[in-house]
């Protein structure tokens, strides 16, 4: 029988069609089960773009689908008010604009991530912080090139020069110290002990006295009250003159004084982390505010709260004050808003109350009412203020819209928005950074994911997490850095994919509103998935070679026996459940570190990078050391074969700990381990 | 014939297409013998009707939506102002129920058909509405409570259970709902603004008004973040006041927009312009009618819509508005109770700051419930003290010196739904405090088991995180 061609198109039309449905059918079961299980939910769209697309590392794939963003952070204005001078902080770069014709003139390098700018008196130079390069850079502003490096601790962040220009006072972030710099000899003079990763730094109106604030609170058992170390510094004498605790807050960004000096305000958050979670109305996990130091002998500390009874005004970030004394404003970064305050009524507060009245206005959230003269909107994610030298005009990085918005100060009306040339659409990853910096998701805006974590790091805090009974489950926050490759999420290891870790459990049991919806966890996934890197570890590992402590600290995380000879068995090796390159095996285990409260379940091995600037350690956060991981917890000889160690070795062991960095700054290994999600 | 279709056909659309008309009840005769406390002929009125106006147009173009019913009352819109819910009663002597209407078609059709009256029906963010129903108890007046279930009538659920009597609900921007709530045993003469989530956990106080005032309108909530509402003044006879509160510090927000205004009103209802659609009377003799009403004004601003014999209440616009947001719930019915913890029964706010040596201490608490004593608890030395209770139970706390006398209380009703974790920072304390950081002394132990006197309750686990 002839085959005609119609017939044979439709053999094959057939066939295909057949063969299409032998592929489809099973391939959308598969699909489905796949995304299922990746996202915890039995809807998700059948996208693959999300999790195979805007979360890819690889270069070329990565540079096609993300933008180079600027992400304005701090930045200082000239005397003249003509420019603005302002770290680029993703960019690596400081830009100078000029506010009066919108312009971006001039694009100037930095170093790795800079921070903050301080311009020295006569406006002709300037100098940058690189918070990932450990220096300063000098820049000649009259031709607009970098002239000078200038090295310092560990992280400089906030800068701050004095009145003669003479002395460069750099707050070193990581190495938790300030490092003075005499700017002749272009040398580290002095370096004092500050708080746990200090930042703000600001000199007193008469040049007398820096104040520099601190983030983290000091490590304490859990249970002992949050105490944050405010810095004061004798510039005269150079030496600290006090450390002042501020109590029952932290994430004190920055500081400012007030022309008479009498008063400096910082921001700062006051958690509730020793207060079960367990519901956020009422402020039962965050408020937000500003705390007043009173600079005279035996001057008062008073906090008082921006947040207000149905409306938080979360992660306030930096704060300026008007020439006139008369206005603070604050940048609300986790809502997009300046909160205004009028600073006599913050005296006639702070003078018309008794001790214990002061006291109890730090947690009442009708007091922002007396305070507060407006809220302003801005863009997204408001960082670093300035103003210009008449104080008409408030500057505002918002660092997630790559823009300056410029304030009346006497209206208190945005006047305009300075574009400064950043890529104009919104990449995925860019709107999860959005909203991992925004507390639009959080009930009545009370916090962000920044908010626990900060420079999404950290916050060094334990939190009560309140599971079956309100005194259980401990939990110590936990870094999302580099996280993408490190599943399971948790310390019980209950959470496959950062999907199913941000999305329904999320939003019952953390954020208490709207879950995310599925747009908006892609974005976050991504954000997080593509990878946030750690800074590099130049404080331990600066150059990628060991030293030789580290390296003797080397051979005993790989050691197979200990000291007298015997073998030790496979699971309690160091090397084991933490390998190369993220330093986790993925998968769950018993340290012996089970607390009478918590639950009976193992835990999700951590991975280790940077992990000389995580602590407290273990789940619960108790070893508030490396070395009380194994001193003080790990007797049991559960936690690896510790006990036959020397204390030079253990030692040794702790300085190997802490040279441990990010995959991307260290040799390339390929070991790859699959995450195991078996609780027993 | 084929010119005349698409007239015809244009016309049609235009008269089943109801956006942006304003929805109202209309009540024949006079607007009187307002039961404040049962709801009658004020939430639920006799030979009400609902209709609807063009504003553009208004005496020409109103139409009666509910011709079918005797009775028919407080119509609410759906988020995407398609539907329209309301309570109406088929036949007269019958019982009120809950219904729907397509208002692209006008068809109705029934959602709750139940023994009781349920009326005050609201729509949820989730495809569920809210409503209140009558609930008749041996031992307590009946009053109404919270009910929730699907929009088909569906997975019903009672979410109030305390004795109070809840009307004029409204469901606020941030998911939560807002009602008329008032304590009715024991009885009080005063109610207040309750917010609660729409699993009916967290339960709290909004806001109430002043001393002789009553509140009377279903609050509603601005684009510019107030709540506006209806504050009768007729306990002091005095005229009623359109109030409005931030909702941000509802307790201590509250501006009288009607100061130079007399006479009486009825409902607001907020304007994509800024201005309230609301219903008022010069007074008694007269009849309310709709005004379109400009805050900054002392003036009830112009007519939209009149009538000499009847009386115009409760107008709402149609149009699409914003879905508030949905909340998610921590109840779970397979759990038979709920936690409770105070951080220190002996804060009340600023008051009791720096008073603490004059201020007598409370050593042990009293739970109460409905007609017994649940059981007395020793607190903390913090003052603190961690509860479990039996889900869906109202109770009571008083404290307790150590010698017995009562010192405070007791408070106003509590209920827990089943798996709720609830807190409070003191007692009676102002609601504006936020707790203080610190671990209380009560949670390093096990919860008591309230009532005393039930040593188990078989319970399936919850894993939370």
């Amino acid at each position: 029988m002839k085959i005609t061609r119609p017939f044979k198109i439709l053999l094959l039309s057939g066939f295909l069609i057949v063969l299409g449905l032998i592929i489809i059918i099973p391939g959308g079961k598969w699909a489905r089960k796949h995304v299922d299980y990746i996202t915890a939910v039995t809807d998700h769209p059948l996208g693959c773009a999300s999790c195979h697309l805007y979360i890819q590392k690889n270069n070329f794939v990565s540079k096609l689908i993300n933008a180079d963003y600027l992400s304005p952070f701090k930045m200082v204005v000239s005397k003249d008010g003509d420019r603005l001078y302002v770290v680029a902080q993703e960019r690596n770069e400081m830009l100078i604009v000029d506010p009066v014709n919108n312009k971006v003139l001039n694009h100037v390098r930095t170093g790795v991530h800079p921070h903050s700018i301080a311009l020295d008196e006569s406006g002709q130079k300037c100098y940058v912080s690189n918070q990932w390069s450990d220096n300063v850079f000098v820049t000649d502003l009259t031709i607009m090139k970098v002239t000078d490096t200038l090295k310092t601790g560990n992280g400089p962040a906030g800068l701050a020069l004095s009145t003669d220009s003479r002395y460069l006072y750099v707050v070193n972030s990581f190495s938790n110290d300030i490092s003075i710099l005499d700017l002749q000899s272009k040398s580290e003079i002095k370096r004092l002990a500050a708080g746990n990763n200090p930042s703000g730094i600001q000199f007193s109106p008469d040049g007398k006295t820096i104040c520099v604030t601190s983030r983290r609170g000091l490590i304490a058992p859990y249970g002992t009250p949050l105490l944050t170390e405010l810095t004061v510094v004798n510039s005269v004498t150079q030496r600290i003159s006090e450390h002042k605790n501020i109590e029952s807050a932290h994430m004190m960004e920055n500081i400012a004084f007030t022309p008479s000096g009498d008063l400096a305000l910082v921001t700062l958050i006051r958690p509730k982390n020793l207060v079960p979670a367990i519901q956020v109305e009422r402020g039962w996990m965050m408020t937000n505010g500003i705390g007043i130091i009173e600079l005279k002998p035996d001057g008062r500390i008073i906090q008082l709260l921006l947040d207000e009874p149905n409306a938080y005004y979360a992660d306030p970030f930096d704060i300026v004050i008007t020439p006139d004394g008369k206005k603070a404003f604050v940048s609300s970064s986790g809502v997009d808003y300046i909160s205004v305050i009028n600073i006599d009524s913050v005296r006639a507060i702070i003078s018309e109350s008794s001790p214990d009245l002061l006291r109890a206005f730090s947690n009442h959230l009708g007091i922002s009412s007396r305070i507060v003269m407006k809220r302003i909107p801005t863009g997204s994610n408001p960082k670093g203020l300035a103003l210009s030298p008449d104080g008409k005009k408030l500057y505002v990085a918002e660092q997630l819209e790559d823009r300056i918005s410029v304030i009346g100060t006497e209206n208190l009306e945005v006047m305009k928005a300075i574009d400064l040339g950043g890529p104009r659409r919104i990449t995925v990853a860019r709107h999860g950074r959005r909203l991992l910096n925004n507390a639009g998701h959080t009930f009545q805006n009370q916090y962000s994911c920044y908010t626990c974590h900060p420079d999404v790091h950290e916050d060094g805090l334990v939190y009560n997490m309140a599971s079956i009974d309100m005194g259980r489950n401990l939990t110590n926050t936990q870094s999302l850095r580099n996280i993408s490759d490190t599943p399971p999420f948790k310390w019980n290891g209950k959470n496959q994919t950062v999907y199913k870790q941000d999305g329904m459990r999320f939003s019952t049991v953390l954020t208490r509103t709207e879950a995310f919806s599925y747009n908006e966890l892609d974005a976050i996934s991504a954000y997080i998935m593509a990878g946030i890197p750690n800074p590099p570890n130049l404080q331990y590992n600066p150059r990628g070679k060991l030293t030789p402590a580290q390296l003797r600290g080397q051979v005993l995380f790989e050691r197979t026996h200990d000291n007298l000879g015997n073998e030790i068995p496979i699971f309690n090796r160091c090397v084991t459940c933490h390998p190369a390159p993220y330093y986790t095996n993925k998968k769950m285990a018993n340290v012996g570190t089970l607390a009478a409260s918590d639950d009976s379940i193992l835990f999700d091995t951590p991975h280790l990078n940077n992990i000389f600037a995580s602590p407290p350690y273990l789940h619960d956060g108790r070893a508030a050391t490396l070395e009380e991981i194994w001193t003080l917890y790990g007797k049991t000889e559960q936690h690896g074969s510790v006990n036959d160690l020397t204390k030079m070795q253990l030692n040794d062991l702790i300085e190997y700990l802490k040279s441990l960095g990010d995959p991307a700054y260290e040799p390339k290994k390929t070991d790859i381990y699959k995450a195991s999600f078996m609780h027993n | 014939m084929t010119m005349g279709f698409p007239v015809i056909f244009f016309l049609s659309c235009s008269k089943n297409s109801l956006n942006g008309r304003i929805v109202f009840t209309l009540v024949p005769g006079k607007l009187q013998d307002l039961n404040f406390v049962t709801g009658d002929f004020w939430r639920f009125i006799p030979r009400a009707q609902i209709l609807y106006i063009d504003p553009d147009n208004p005496d020409q173009s109103a139409e009666v939506l509910t011709k079918e019913f005797f009775s028919a009352c407080s119509p609410e819109i759906s988020y995407d102002g398609r539907f329209m819910l309301f309570s109406a009663q088929k036949k007269q002597n019958d019982s009120w129920q809950i219904w729907e209407m397509n208002l692209k078609n006008l068809k109705t059709r029934q959602i709750i058909t139940s023994g009781e009256n349920s009326v005050d029906p609201v729509y949820l963010p989730d495809n569920r509405l809210l409503f209140s129903k009558l609930v008749l108890n041996d031992s307590l007046k009946a009053g109404y409570s919270l009910y929730t279930c699907n929009l088909d009538g569906s997975d019903e659920k009672r979410i109030t259970f305390n004795p109070n009597t809840y009307f004029a609900s409204t469901i606020l921007n941030d998911g939560r709902i807002l009602s008329i709530s008032r304590q009715i045993y024991p009885e009080q003469e005063k109610e207040i603004y309750m917010v609660l989530r729409p699993d009916g956990t967290k339960a709290e106080l909004f806001y109430k008004s002043a001393e002789g005032k009553i509140l009377i309108s279903r609050p509603r909530e601005t684009n510019d973040g107030k709540m506006v509402f209806i504050e009768s003044g007729n306990a002091n006879n005095e005229a009623d006041n359109l109030v409005s509160v931030s909702y941000n510090r509802p307790l201590h927000s509250m501006t009288n927009l009607s100061s130079e205004i007399k006479g009486y009103f009825c409902s607001a209802f907020p304007m994509h312009s800024g201005r309230l659609l609301i219903t008022w009377r010069k007074s008694d003799a007269d009849r309310y009618a709709l005004y379109e009403f400009d805050p900054e004004s002392i003036l009830p601003g112009k007519v939209v819509y009149s009538n000499p014999d009847y009386n115009l209440i409760d107008a709402v616009i149609v149009e699409k508005r914003n879905r508030p947001r949905k909340l998610p719930s921590e109840v779970d019915t397979g759990v038979k109770t709920g936690l409770l913890l105070c951080l220190n029964i002996n804060f009340s706010g600023l008051q009791s700051s720096g008073n603490t040596f004059l201020l007598p201490v409370a050593a042990r608490i009293e739970v109460l419930g409905i007609d017994s004593t649940l059981g007395v608890v020793k607190v903390e030395d913090d003052g603190s003290f961690y509860l479990k209770l039996m889900a869906d139970e109202p109770f009571r706390i008083q404290t307790i010196d150590n010698n017995g006398h009562v010192l405070k209380g007791p408070c106003d009703w509590i209920w827990l739904r089943p798996n709720e974790r609830r807190g409070c920072t003191g007692c009676h304390e102002d609601p504006e405090c936020v707790p203080d950081n610190r671990v209380p002394l009560s949670v390093k132990k096990p919860p008591v088991s309230m009532p005393v006197h039930v040593t188990k309750v078989r319970e399936k686990g919850v894993d939370l995180e």
